[in-house]
C-alpha cells in the first residue's frame, strides 16, 4: 500500500490492467460470447449479402400473340433476351392469362393485338397490353421503366435498322463507385454497422448484467478498486475484440462479397471505433436499468429494433415519412452507417464526412457519460 | 384433458409477469410502425445536382421536365465538379447540359448530356436512370423533337395497386414477419425458463406425457399469439389502410397455422436452449434474421442466391407472407391458394412432433 500511496497514478494502471485480464479471460471460456462475437456476424453478413437483391430479373411472363407475326415474334424475343422476363406461358385466353397474374403466378402478362403487323405498315402505332403484377410496387416500377426501354430500343431498330439512339437528346449515363450494379456492395457495409451495433450492445449488457446477477459485483466493490475502474475493465477487453469483429467483417466483404475498400482505413477504424463505444454504452445502460438478464434482453430488442430501423442500413431513408426522418437523426447508427458506406465505397475522406463523425463522437461521449455515470450511482 | 389445464396454468403464469405481458403486447406494435413506416425500398424525392452551362431556354424547360414528376429534387449545390456533390453526399446524380444546349437541339442536332448516378444504392440508381430516360422521352415528345416514331407502343397496366403505393406491399409482409418473432420469442422464454428454474424436473417426473406438455403450452401461446395478431393486422388497417379483399376463410386458417407453427418453433428453441438468454440469442440469428431476409418480405423470393433458397422453402414465414399479401392486397379466392395453410399446417405438425420428441428424450420412462 504504501508504495501505491508514492505512485498512485502507476497503481491505478496496475489495476485496470488485472481486471482487463480477468475480463479477458472471462469471455474467452465464455463459448456462446465468442459464438455472439465472432460467428454470428459473419454468419449475419453471409445471410444480408447472398439474400438481399433488388434485381429486377427473371420476372414470370406470360405472352398471348393474336398476332402470331415475325415483329410480334421479335418484341417477345426482345423482352426475354435482356433476362428481365422469362417465358413461362404462351397461348390461352385473355381470362386464364389475367387469373394467372391475378394468382400470382406470372408477374407479367403480354397480349398482342391480331392487327399488330397492319398497323405497324400503316404507320402505328401498335398497341401492345402489358399486365403487372404491382404488388410490389418497387419491382413494378423498374419493370415498367425497362419494358419502356425495350419497346424504345425495338422502336428504333425497326425504324432505322439500329440500336443506337439517333434521338436528338439521349442522355449518357454513367454509375459511379458501383459501375456494375452489384447490390451487395450497398447491402454488406450497412451489414457491417448493423451487426456490430447489434453484437456490442448484446456482449457488453450481457458482460455487465452477469456481475449483476451472480453477486460477483459486490464482491468487486469490496477490493480497493473504483467503479469507473470497474467499468474500464469492461469496456477495454469488450472494444479490443469487437475492433477484431469489425475486421473480420472487413474481411469477409472484401474476400467474399468483392466490395472495394477505397477509402481510409485509419478513418474506418476511427469511426468504427466510436459506433463500438456507442454500442457498449448502450449495452451497460441497458444492463444498468433492468434487473435480471430476460428484463435486459427484452428491453435490447426493444431498443436495437428502431436504432436499425432507422439507420438506412437495409432500407434507404431518403422517402420515409417527415416524423421517422427526424428521429433517425436521434439514431447513432445512422452516422455510422452513412460513413462506412461513404468510407468503403466513395473512399470518402474526413473532409466529406466530418458532420457525420462528429455526431457519431458526440453521441459516443453523451452515452458513455449517462449510461457510466448511472452505473456508477448505482454501485455507490 | 391434461392439455388445457396445462394451457390454463401457462396463461396463469404469463399474466404474472406485468412486465413480459406489456413488452408481448407493445413490442409488437412498436414493431408494425417502425417496419410500416421506416421501410421504403424506391426513394422519392431524390437530390439531383445540375449543371447547366448552356443559357437558351430549352435547357431550362428541360430541366423542369426532368423535375416535374416529383420522383426528383433539384439539390442545393453550386460547385463547379460533377463528383463533387455526389461524393458530399448532398446528391444522389449529377446531371451535366453543355452549352450551345438549346442552340443545337433547335438546329436539329444532337446535344450530349451527361448523367452521373451515385450507384451505391443500387435499386435506387435504376430508378433515377429510369426517371431520366421517361422525362428526357417526355421532352422530346412534348417538344415535337422526336427523331423515330413510335411504331409500337406498350400499354401497360398495374394490377392491385396502380398507385404504386409502398405501404401496400410492406404492411402485410411485415405483420407476417413481426407475427412470427414475436410469438416465438415468448413461447421460447416461456420453455427455456422451465429449464433455467429447474421446474421441468418435476414435469420430466409427473405423469404428464411430454406431447401433453408442448401442446399444452402450444395452445396456450397461440392463444396470446392471436391476440397479438389481432393488434398487429387492426393496427396495420387502421395506419397504413390495407383492407381484407381476399377469402377470409383461409386467412384465417393460414394464420392459424401459422401462429402455431411460430409458437412451436419457439417452444422447439426452448428445447435446445438451456438459458433464457440462449433461447433469445437463438430466436435472434434463427427465426428472425430468416424470417426477415428469406421470406421474401423485402425483395422477391426468386432473387435469393440457389442454397439460401433451399432454406426459404421450409420458412413457414415465406407462405404466410404469401397468404397475407394475398389476402389484404391481391384478394385472391379460396381455391388458387389451397397450398399455403396446407404448407403452413405441415411446418407445424413437424415441428410439434419434433418438440415432443425432444422432450420425450428427457422425460423419466416411468411417466404416462
Amino acid at each position: 500500500m504504501a508504495k501505491a500511496m508514492q505512485f498512485p497514478l502507476h497503481n491505478y494502471r496496475h489495476q485496470v490492467r488485472a481486471l482487463v485480464l480477468k475480463e479477458l479471460r472471462q469471455i474467452m471460456r465464455d463459448r456462446q460470447l465468442i459464438f455472439l462475437l465472432f460467428f454470428m456476424p459473419i454468419l449475419q453478413l453471409f445471410l444480408y449479402g447472398f439474400a438481399l437483391s433488388p434485381e429486377v430479373e427473371h420476372l414470370r411472363l406470360g405472352v398471348i400473340d393474336n398476332a402470331s407475326s415475325p415483329v410480334s415474334r421479335q418484341i417477345v424475343a426482345a423482352l426475354v433476351n435482356n433476362g428481365v422476363f422469362d417465358l413461362r406461358a404462351s397461348g390461352g385466353t385473355e381470362a386464364t392469362l389475367s387469373k394467372h397474374v391475378e394468382d400470382g403466378h406470372l408477374e407479367a402478362g403480354i397480349i398482342m393485338p391480331p392487327d399488330l403487323e397492319r398497323v405497324i405498315k400503316q404507320g402505328g402505332p401498335g398497341k401492345i397490353q402489358v399486365l403487372l403484377d404491382g404488388v410490389d410496387a418497387n419491382t413494378a416500377g423498374i419493370t415498367y421503366g425497362f419494358i419502356s426501354q425495350i419497346v424504345a430500343t425495338f422502336n428504333r431498330e425497326l425504324v432505322t435498322g439500329s440500336q443506337i439512339s439517333r434521338e436528338l437528346l439521349s442522355p449518357q449515363i454513367s454509375f459511379a463507385y458501383n459501375p456494375g450494379l452489384i447490390s451487395s456492395w450497398f447491402f454488406v457495409p450497412g451489414v457491417i454497422a448493423l451487426v456490430l451495433n447489434l453484437v456490442s450492445t448484446l456482449v457488453s449488457s450481457a458482460a455487465v448484467i452477469r456481475e449483476k446477477d451472480s453477486g460477483t459485483l459486490e464482491q468487486l466493490l469490496m477490493t480497493p478498486v473504483s467503479s469507473l475502474q470497474i467499468l474500464l475493465a469492461k469496456i477495454i477487453p469488450l472494444s479490443i475484440l469487437l475492433m477484431i469483429t469489425v475486421m473480420l467483417c472487413l474481411l469477409v466483404s472484401i474476400f467474399v462479397f468483392h466490395v472495394p475498400f477505397r477509402g481510409s482505413f485509419v478513418l474506418f477504424l476511427f469511426v468504427s471505433f466510436l459506433a463500438i463505444l456507442v454500442g457498449i454504452s448502450i449495452g451497460i445502460a441497458l444492463a444498468a436499468f433492468s434487473q435480471n438478464q430476460r428484463q435486459s434482453l427484452l428491453t435490447s430488442f426493444f431498443v436495437n429494433l428502431p436504432v436499425i430501423q432507422l439507420s438506412g442500413a437495409v432500407a434507404p431513408l431518403e422517402s420515409i415519412p417527415e416524423l421517422f426522418q427526424w428521429l433517425s437523426l436521434l439514431d447513432p447508427l445512422r452516422y455510422y452507417v452513412n460513413c462506412v458506406r461513404a468510407i468503403i465505397l466513395k473512399g470518402a475522406g474526413l473532409e466529406a464526412i466530418w458532420p457525420d463523425v462528429l455526431a457519431l463522437a458526440a453521441f459516443a461521449i453523451i452515452l458513455l457519460v449517462l449510461s457510466t455515470s448511472k452505473f456508477g450511482r448505482q454501485l455507490a | 384433458m391434461r392439455i388445457f389445464s396445462q394451457a390454463g396454468k401457462e396463461i396463469a403464469q404469463f399474466r404474472r409477469d406485468k412486465l413480459t405481458v406489456a413488452l408481448a403486447f407493445l413490442l409488437p406494435s412498436v414493431a408494425v410502425l417502425l417496419y410500416g413506416y421506416a421501410t421504403r425500398l424506391e426513394s422519392k424525392d431524390i437530390p439531383v445536382a445540375v449543371r447547366n452551362y448552356d443559357n437558351g431556354a430549352l435547357s431550362r424547360e428541360y430541366i423542369d421536365t426532368i423535375f416535374a414528376n416529383g420522383q426528383l429534387t433539384p439539390a442545393r449545390w453550386v460547385g463547379k465538379s460533377a463528383m463533387g456533390p455526389l461524393d458530399l453526399g448532398v446528391a444522389k446524380a449529377t446531371i451535366t447540359i453543355p452549352a450551345e444546349f438549346s442552340r443545337r437541339l433547335k438546329r436539329g442536332e444532337n446535344s450530349p448530356v451527361q448523367v452521373i448516378i451515385d450507384a451505391t444504392d443500387v435499386n435506387n440508381a435504376r430508378v433515377i436512370k429510369n426517371s431520366v430516360i421517361a422525362t428526357t422521352g417526355y421532352f422530346l415528345r412534348s417538344h415535337n423533337l422526336m427523331q423515330v416514331k413510335n411504331l409500337v407502343s406498350a400499354q401497360v397496366r398495374l394490377w392491385f395497386n396502380p398507385g404504386r403505393e409502398e405501404s401496400l406491399y410492406v404492411a402485410p409482409g411485415a405483420t407476417a414477419v413481426i407475427l412470427w418473432i414475436f410469438p416465438c420469442l415468448l413461447a421460447s422464454l416461456a420453455m427455456a425458463r422451465e429449464k433455467e428454474q429447474g421446474t421441468i424436473l418435476q414435469l420430466y417426473a409427473s405423469s404428464i406425457s411430454s406431447f401433453e406438455l408442448v401442446a399444452g403450452k402450444a395452445l396456450a401461446y397461440t392463444a396470446i399469439a392471436y391476440v397479438q395478431a389481432i393488434i398487429v393486422v387492426a393496427i396495420s388497417m387502421i395506419l397504413f389502410g390495407i383492407r381484407l379483399v381476399g377469402d377470409p376463410f383461409i386467412y384465417i386458417l393460414s394464420l392459424t397455422a401459422f401462429l402455431s407453427s411460430a409458437v412451436l418453433f419457439g417452444i422447439f428453441v426452448g428445447t435446445r436452449a438451456n438459458t433464457q438468454s440462449a433461447a433469445v440469442q437463438m430466436v435472434a440469428t434463427t427465426g428472425f434474421t430468416t424470417a426477415l431476409l428469406l421470406s421474401g418480405f423485402l425483395y422477391p423470393l426468386r432473387n435469393i442466391t440457389y442454397p439460401l433458397s433451399l432454406i426459404s422453402n421450409i420458412l413457414p414465414a415465406r407462405y404466410f407472407v404469401e397468404a397475407s399479401r394475398n389476402a389484404f392486397v391481391r384478394g385472391s379466392d379460396f381455391a388458387s391458394q389451397v397450398q399455403l395453410p396446407m404448407a403452413l399446417a405441415l411446418c407445424a405438425l413437424i415441428l410439434l412432433v419434433g418438440a415432443s420428441r425432444i422432450m420425450r428424450k428427457m422425460q423419466l420412462s416411468g411417466g404416462s
